[in-house]
């Protein structure tokens, strides 16, 4: 009994320099994934003088709260704008993922008729678009989805792609008997998907809502196109890519519009500012992370033979 | 029991359904502006709907596009055909632009309705600015949308601190007798009294070739980086150039060499911030250094009356802009802010009479442009415009709405300014190709690939950090290689015909 054991110690092990090897180009892989946020916590925290002076640093001239305190005195249209994201995430996610659910789990039934037709359907979508136009002329004229809360939800709630691994997940962790067990045991349709099948591809479903509460999070794009008028219900994101777009846009343009643009850049936020917001924007999401981290690890390692 | 109760709530339900008939509301206009920074409109459009409900008979909505997403709002509203947006700032570098949509038909054509509504237009509007509107559109030749009033004409100027000019021993007077090529001397002691970390040039690559070689944009050439050329008669701007009126690949003149020859010089001297090479900081640097003071000399595309803008004024320093040439009228300038009307609008003829009144009655685009008195800005003892705090939350694109000269004149800009920009632009001369605009369809994949590769050296090169002597050749044979001629043959093409 101890012989094998060990032997698979062996198998599963490296030699110390190896071992150091990994840990390095591990470390410093980690390391560039967290340095760029540092940076931006660094910058939001520099003074206008010393970004003007030297540029972004990790070690500026001088520190400066004025960023934030700017942030704060943006007030309702920050905090709004903060709440939509949350509300638009919070919304989006359940809903998205239900849809999931419910549309991969005939899929991975074999008894299913029309199984190939709808595969079929959502995979289509995923190689031809309709294109820009008439996306909008579907959501805006056809559905209604203009400067409302709606517009930022619906047109995000289906994904093929996350159709394709939900169906794949189901496939590789609910075995057929489970569904004839339940099914034998008197158990209906819906009481077999949701308290026999659920249960065991939790780990799946945090993927996907993992997935899917960052598509909403750092969505910006659909503000940009349906919401015209009301502006209570943009998301934060929206906010800053609008000011990053604002000075895009008259750096670009600034020989076209001579001092017209001079005069506008007067009025777009700060380097500094843009960073403070940039931080609003990750930390509640990176807060987010660690819950799903636990059924993710799950997730990537259920489908292995375990000894 | 039952059968009346519900005959009566039907009879309540229809009745209540006509009484709502019978209050319908005068139909609602939208227009969609460009540049704006508007977070509070209700109060504005309150006072802007009494004052033209019987004016134009319609109500007006506005949607405040900003800098940053006009383009894409604008065209799709356009391209998918909504009819929730009845009128849209269009001109020669948006992403709507002029010419192309109105010979795409997204516009209304105009004639007729200036015809029977336009009165007041016509007379408020100089003749130049609706001749350079006319244009062959998808219903032929004529006006398909309403050109704003504005500074009408481009000029380049120095931008030049006075206040370190005079630290230095040097007068205004010596300075304008001084040309590009003799600006060492003054860098060389700006750098000495101010120590290492200053750059005296602080440029707008792109802009600062065009004033050393004279050339001008060619309308409908590639946006993110100028590769055609035409070339300014510098003395009479309205008389043909030095090269005739042929567009030429502007990297590949002597003038050109020259100006990078020196430039490089400069750069390598430390007289240039490198900065102001790279794009993504370019734009940056530059608005920021201004605000400090902290230069010497700048270039700045001049609008009559921007040195009492309090981007000027702020900067703490005396600022004087000194022309490189007169003024001149070019079709980027001529196009520069316009409204149309979208040919999906269900009112064409209320959005038209609103524009005809925005641009000739002052009271109407006062509300609208400045905001409300005793709110956004208050009168003071001389009549002058004060803003208030208020303003922040209400500020429209001032040139991007139409006719400003019918505007009030403000504090900062003193009485009179109006009339003193109405004369300073009625008195600018019109280049031998106005009205040209490069039709780039037939060649937009080279367009495309040329820009690549002009976006890889032209900054950097105009900006003095890449030596001309061995990136220069690179340059040109990689536009040769990308199709320049092709690009060239095709512009000069259409402008021999548009010339006739």
């Amino acid at each position: 009994m101890n012989k094998p054991q060990r032997q698979q110690v062996v198998l599963n092990s490296f030699g110390p320099g190896a071992q150091a090897l990994f840990h390095t180009v591990l470390g410093l892989f980690a390391l560039a994934c967290i340095v760029p946020f540092l940076f931006v916590i660094i910058i939001s925290f520099t003074s206008e003088d010393s970004i003007r002076q030297i540029g972004y640093s990790f070690m500026p001239l001088s520190w400066s709260t004025q960023a934030y305190r700017y942030v704060f005195q943006l007030g309702d249209a920050l905090w709004r704008s903060y709440f939509n994201s949350f509300l638009i995430t919070a919304v989006g996610t359940v809903l998205s993922v239900a849809i999931c659910i419910l549309y991969s789990y005939p899929l991975y039934r074999k008894d299913f008729r029309y199984r190939g037709f709808f595969n079929f359907l959502s995979f289509f979508t995923m190689i031809f678009g309709g294109g820009l136009v008439p996306t909008f002329v579907v959501c805006k004229t056809l559905l209604g989805l203009s400067d409302n809360y709606a517009a930022l939800i619906v047109p995000l709630l289906f994904s093929p792609f996350n159709v394709i691994v939900m169906r794949t997940f189901f496939q590789t962790t609910v075995p057929r008997e489970l569904i004839e067990a339940s099914t034998i045991d008197g158990a209906g349709e819906y009481r077999t998907l949701l308290q026999i099948v659920l249960p065991v591809v939790k780990p799946g479903i945090a993927t996907i809502a993992l997935l899917n509460a960052l598509a909403f999070w750092n969505e910006w794009f659909l503000s940009l196109l349906y919401i015209t008028k009301n502006m209570d219900v943009i998301p934060l994101q929206y906010l800053l890519m609008r000011m990053q777009r604002n000075a895009d846009f008259l750096a670009k343009n600034s020989a076209m519009l001579g001092a017209d643009a001079a005069q506008a850049a007067r009025n777009l936020p700060s380097q500094s500012l843009k960073m403070a917001l940039v931080v609003f924007i990750v930390v509640p999401i990176a807060c987010a992370y660690p819950f799903f981290q636990r059924y993710v690890v799950a997730g990537l390692t259920v489908g292995s033979v375990k000894g | 029991m039952k059968k009346v109760v519900s005959i009566v709530l039907a009879l309540a339900l229809l009745l209540a359904a006509m009484s709502f008939a019978l209050a319908e509301e005068l139909p609602t206009i939208t227009i969609m502006f460009h540049g704006s920074n508007v977070t509070d409109d209700t109060a504005v459009l309150e006072a802007v709907n009494a004052y033209i409900a019987d004016k134009v008979g319609a109500k007006l909505e506005v949607v405040w596009g900003t800098w940053g997403d006009f383009d894409d709002k604008a065209t799709n509203a356009l391209l998918s055909g909504d009819t929730g947006i009845d009128m849209v700032f269009t001109c020669s570098w948006s992403a709507d632009e002029y010419n192309t949509y109105a010979k795409n038909g997204y516009f209304v054509k105009l004639d007729d309705l200036i015809a029977e509504y336009g009165a007041d237009l016509v007379a408020a509007i100089p003749e130049s600015l609706m001749q350079a509107a006319t244009i062959e559109g998808a219903e032929g030749m004529g006006i398909y949308a309403v050109n704003g009033f504005k500074d009408t004409a481009t000029q380049n100027t120095w931008d030049v601190n006075v206040t370190l000019l005079n630290e230095l021993g040097y007068t205004l007077d010596d300075f304008k007798a001084m040309s590009f090529y003799d600006f060492g001397e003054l860098f060389q002691k700006a750098k000495a009294l101010k120590g290492d970390s200053f750059y005296p040039f602080l440029v707008e690559p792109m802009v600062l070739e065009r004033m050393v070689t004279g050339s001008i944009i060619v309308a409908g050439d590639s946006g993110s980086t100028n590769l055609l050329s035409l070339y300014l008669n510098q003395d009479d701007v309205s008389a043909e150039g030095p090269e005739g009126n042929v567009i030429l690949n502007k990297f590949a003149t002597d003038e050109y060499r020259k100006f990078v020859d020196k430039m490089h010089e400069y750069y390598e001297a430390g007289y240039v911030d490198p900065s102001l090479a790279v794009a993504e900081t370019s734009n940056d640097t530059r608005t920021n250094t201004q605000k400090t003071g902290e230069y010497l000399i700048g270039t700045q595309s001049y609008a009559f009356g921007y040195e009492y803008s309090a981007d000027v004024l702020d900067r703490g320093i005396e600022v004087a802009f000194v022309p490189c040439t007169d003024p001149y009228v070019d079709t980027t300038a001529s196009q520069g802010a316009m409204v149309a009307i979208s040919t999906a609008s269900e009112h064409p003829v209320e959005s038209f009479k609103f524009l005809a009144l925005l641009n000739s009655d002052p009271t109407l685009m006062t509300m609208l442009n400045y905001g409300l008195e005793g709110i956004h800005y208050n009168l003071n003892a001389d009549g002058l415009v004060e803003f208030t705090d208020e303003r922040a939350n209400y500020s429209p694109w001032t040139n991007g709405m139409g006719n400003v000269t019918i505007l009030p004149d403000t504090a900062a800009e003193g009485a009179g300014f109006r009339e003193s920009f109405k004369a300073y632009y009625a008195g600018a001369k019109a280049i031998p190709a106005l009205g040209y605009v490069f039709d780039n369809a037939e060649v937009a994949n080279e367009m495309a690939a040329l820009g690549t590769v002009a976006a890889q050296y032209a900054l950097a090169l105009d900006a003095g950090a890449l030596d001309p002597e061995t990136t220069l050749p690179d340059f040109l044979a990689a536009l040769d290689a990308a199709g320049m001629q092709t690009y060239l043959d095709a512009a000069n093409a259409q402008l021999a015909a548009y010339l006739g």
